[in-house]
């Protein structure tokens, strides 16, 4: 069933998988795909300091680890769902932290969290109304005056709405449809001119923060992980740079909406994939900020053990995905690794660490 | 003469009181000093930022009597918060010894430590009998270096540390021990009157005044250290720090063999476990100080136990402590991070006793350890059935209760600490009432949770109950969890699981 640790160079994201934000220590932050025939399976780190990961069909692991109830309830629900793209399983993880099981700070982040993507969906569906309403030279202040939520802004929407389907040649149905589709593939990169930024550009923002901060520890702070430090900049600024320029074409594609509502067969297809690709360069990546964040009052000492836990779940790029191979630059840092490695054998050991589980679920709290 | 200023107590650091500067406080500073009375309660709950915002104000006149009872009464949260304070001589005389100075009201004692009302006569005898124009010339020093720039600091420290050092042994090492040289020249300047009177003949304080001397003397060599053992506390010694501490002794014993004793004081109380170091002892080079090695250790070894002995009488002191009443100073994890402190320094050094050639101190630390249990049986145990059973709603006709999430939060954190006495159990002689307080737990929470359950399709039918329900279940299941472990909960998930159709095919 479960076969023996194998190298791992995952070359796509999907066969590198997605991030699974569970709370038992030694699975926190593994990754699911979807891997023969379709099936789910788990990849979770060689329990020895290899490099190599074990690949465990998913329907296996709670037999083979003991997990948080917090845990199971999310395996099943992932099972159950199928979910295997970064915004399912966090959809899921967001289902599965609302219940309570990873705490009530987790719980009400998760509701928090849950509010907030409802919220923003609307936000981007109304600014793509405006939009679309713009390209065809329809501004209306009247409607502006009565907001979308009245009676009366909503009948003067619809009106406008018509007309701009005609000007577009398209049914007015459909213009509905494709806008309300626009929204959903938009809402978590978030539209240029939002008020409020899409939660991966928020995401975008805090790495930019942890690189910094990761440069500034490596060059500041005497200590073994210091190059483990270097390394997480390192892995961080390339991500940075490649997701602002999916970012910058996103936000350019979406900007000329008429061209995409016209295009649409081609157009859609690019931006949804350009927004599965935010959503897969930043996987993970939340977790980590957070969990440095986290870290901010602790000494140098906790820092550095945190550091060398962020190693091992770093997410490093496939090597389709990037001009460099971030795989094999790691292996250079791990011998730096290995000698400030301490905390990482509690996360090892399998045992039930109650104060592992209590900073994974406080790490939760901050980024559900 | 006029004193060199004084300046302000520190937060966590030295001084206790401001040195009274001569001269009126301005009219100003006057105003916002008459309205102080009652200010120090409000200081207790204003947001941090404005706290550190008021200490900085008040900074400015605090030599006002107000401002300084300000500063006294405020002294618990200027420890928390630890704001930026304005340097002062008095406070960068207090550098070396200031990690065995007393705390305040904390379970946390350092080993041989200095009481805080040494500090006043101690820079009184400094400025009275020290070399006045190079007093002088520091104090402008002071005021001229930002509160953040610790080498100018230390750099006065520099100068300040042997010369307070040898006005303090003159002044005070005379009174008793008769006339020396120095001691008739000391007289000559009245030295000898200053001790007598700011030292009220107090022989304690004369002790511990001429203790600190010990460290001035050593000040620099202190400093470097401090570095290298930081943050304070230090979870656990590494090789590093073994052998930072292993070159300050060096340093320390080249100068003088007994200066390696005040310097281990300083490195004991710079870790979370004091009798960390006792462990560590044998295996170091105290250089010059090599012959002085078995007494130094004896004498660090006693001073461990008499801080354990201590620590352990303040815990049994508290008026909970074994009444199972509520502890309003500890909250059980609280108490169960002092219990594990303290236990393993009773362990470190149990393990040493036959090198340390003491067989009373077994009996001690078996007093300690008795201490210990007492309070973690007052403080965990005996409040579990209120701190955990209570959170869980008692089921109620009708829409079902939410959850209260703070009582849930309090709920889990006293089923954390109830796991963690696992480690202490064995130790303290607590394994079988641990046993038997987690089994009642795993029952009281088994009964509430199941008569939840029973209740659950009725609460489902209600508006809104099912999820409100189903919170309470999950949370239920969670502490189940927290007490008696993921293998046990699972059947009361899998329960729930059935119960709500969640997941069920179809």
């Amino acid at each position: 069933m479960v076969r023996g640790a194998v190298e791992y160079a995952p070359s796509t994201f999907e066969e590198r998988g997605a991030a699974v934000a569970f709370t038992t220590p030694l699975l926190s932050q593994t990754r699911v795909r979807r891997g023969d025939r379709s099936k789910l399976e788990v990849l979770i780190p060689s329990l020895s300091q290899g490099m190599g990961i074990y690949v465990v069909p998913w329907k296996a692991v709670p037999e083979m680890v003991s997990m948080t109830m917090h845990d199971r309830y999310l395996h099943d629900l992932i099972v159950k769902e199928e979910a295997c793209s970064p915004n399912e399983i966090r959809r899921a993880t967001l289902r599965a932290a609302r219940r309570g099981l990873a705490g009530p700070k987790a719980a009400q982040a998760a509701r928090r969290a849950l509010d907030e993507d409802e919220e923003q969906g609307t936000l981007t569906h109304y600014l793509l109304i405006l939009a679309i309403l713009k390209a065809v030279g329809l501004e209306s202040p009247e409607m502006l005056k009565a907001g979308i939520d009245t009676d009366e802004g909503q009948r003067l929407t619809r009106q406008l709405m018509t007309r701009a389907a005609e000007s577009l040649r398209l049914d007015a149905t459909l213009l509905y449809a494709r806008l309300a589709e626009v929204a959903a593939v938009a809402a978590p990169v978030g539209l240029a001119r939002s008020p409020r930024p899409g939660r991966l550009v928020r995401c975008l923002v805090d790495l930019t923060a942890f690189r910094d901060a990761m440069a500034d520890w490596a060059r500041t702070v005497p200590s073994d992980a210091a190059p483990v430090a270097g390394f997480c900049a390192e892995v961080a600024q390339h991500t940075i740079g490649i997701g602002e320029r999916v970012l910058a074409d996103f936000h350019r594609r979406l900007e000329a909406i008429g061209p995409l509502m016209r295009d649409w067969d081609g157009e859609i297809v690019r931006v949804r994939g350009q927004s599965a690709r935010m959503a897969w360069l930043l996987d993970g990546w939340s977790h980590i900020t957070a969990a440095w964040d986290v870290m901010q009052a602790e000494d140098q000492r906790q820092q550095a053990a945190t550091i060398n836990e962020l190693f091992r779940i770093l997410p490093l790029l496939p090597t389709q995905e990037s001009s460099r191979d971030l795989m094999e630059e790691s292996r250079h840092v791990k011998p730096a690794h290995r000698r400030s490695v301490r905390m990482l054998e509690d996360w090892r050991t399998g045992q039930f660490d109650i104060d592992a589980i209590r900073r994974i679920e406080a790490v939760k709290a901050r980024a559900p | 003469m006029t004193a060199p200023s004084s300046g302000g107590s520190a937060g966590g650091s030295p001084e206790k009181d401001g040195f009274e500067k001569d001269g009126p406080v301005n009219d100003g500073s006057r105003s916002a000093a008459d309205r102080l009375p009652g200010l120090e309660n409000r200081l207790f709950d204003i947001p941090e930022d404005k706290f550190v915002e008021v200490v900085r104000l008040l900074e400015r006149v605090r030599d006002h009597p107000d401002v300084r009872e300000t500063f006294a009464a405020i002294r618990p949260r200027l420890v928390q918060v630890r704001p930026q304070r304005r340097p002062t001589l008095k406070r960068i005389l207090c550098l070396p010894f200031e990690d065995v100075l007393e705390g305040f009201g904390s379970a946390e004692i350092p080993p041989g430590r200095i009481e805080r009302r040494v500090i006043e006569p101690l820079w009184r005898l400094v400025a009275e009998c020290g070399d006045r124009h190079q007093l002088d010339q520091l104090d402008r020093q002071v005021q001229e270096t930002a509160p953040g720039n610790r080498n100018a600091l230390r750099n006065i420290g520099l100068r300040l540390w042997p010369m307070a050092a040898q006005a303090i042994r003159v002044a005070v090492g005379q009174t008793a021990a008769g006339a020396t040289a120095a001691g008739q020249a000391a007289v000559g300047q009245g030295g000898s009157g200053q001790a007598v009177r700011l030292l009220h003949g107090d022989e304690d304080l004369r002790r511990q005044v001429l203790e600190v001397v010990s460290f001035l003397e050593i000040g620099p060599i202190i400093e470097a250290l401090k570095d290298a053992l930081s943050p304070k506390p230090l979870p656990a010694l590494e090789p590093a720090d073994i052998a930072a501490i292993e070159q300050a002794a060096q340093a320390a014993a080249c100068q003088s063999p007994a200066s390696v004793f005040p310097l281990l004081l300083v490195a004991a109380s710079r870790l979370a476990r004091p009798a960390d170091l006792l462990a560590v002892m044998p295996g170091l080079d105290l250089g010059k100080a090599r012959r002085e090695q078995p007494a130094i250790f004896a004498r660090l070894g006693g001073l461990v136990v008499a801080n354990l002995e201590e620590r352990g009488a303040r815990l049994a002191s508290r008026p909970d402590s074994g009444s199972g009443a509520a502890n309003a100073t500890a909250s059980p994890e609280e108490a169960v991070a002092i219990a594990e402190r303290l236990v393993a320094g009773v362990l470190t050094t149990s393990a040493l006793i036959d090198a340390l050639a003491e067989p009373a101190y077994r009996e001690r630390l078996g007093s300690v350890k008795a201490a210990v249990r007492s309070m973690v049986t007052g403080t965990v145990l005996d409040t579990a059935p209120h701190g955990i059973l209570s959170a869980v709603p008692v089921p109620s006709a009708g829409r079902p209760l939410p959850v209260d999430e703070d009582a849930q939060a309090a709920a889990e954190d006293h089923a954390r600490a109830l796991r963690r006495c696992e480690g202490l159990a064995d130790a303290l002689g607590l394994r079988q009432p641990l046993k038997d307080t987690l089994a009642s737990m795993e029952r009281g929470l088994l009964d509430r949770a199941h008569a939840l359950l029973a209740q659950y399709p009725a609460a489902a039918a209600e508006p809104d109950g099912a999820e409100t329900a189903e919170m309470a279940l999950f949370y239920a299941l969670r502490l189940l969890e927290m007490v008696a472990g993921p293998a046990k909960a699972d059947r009361l998930r899998e329960a729930i699981m059935a119960a709500t159709g969640e997941f069920a095919e179809g």
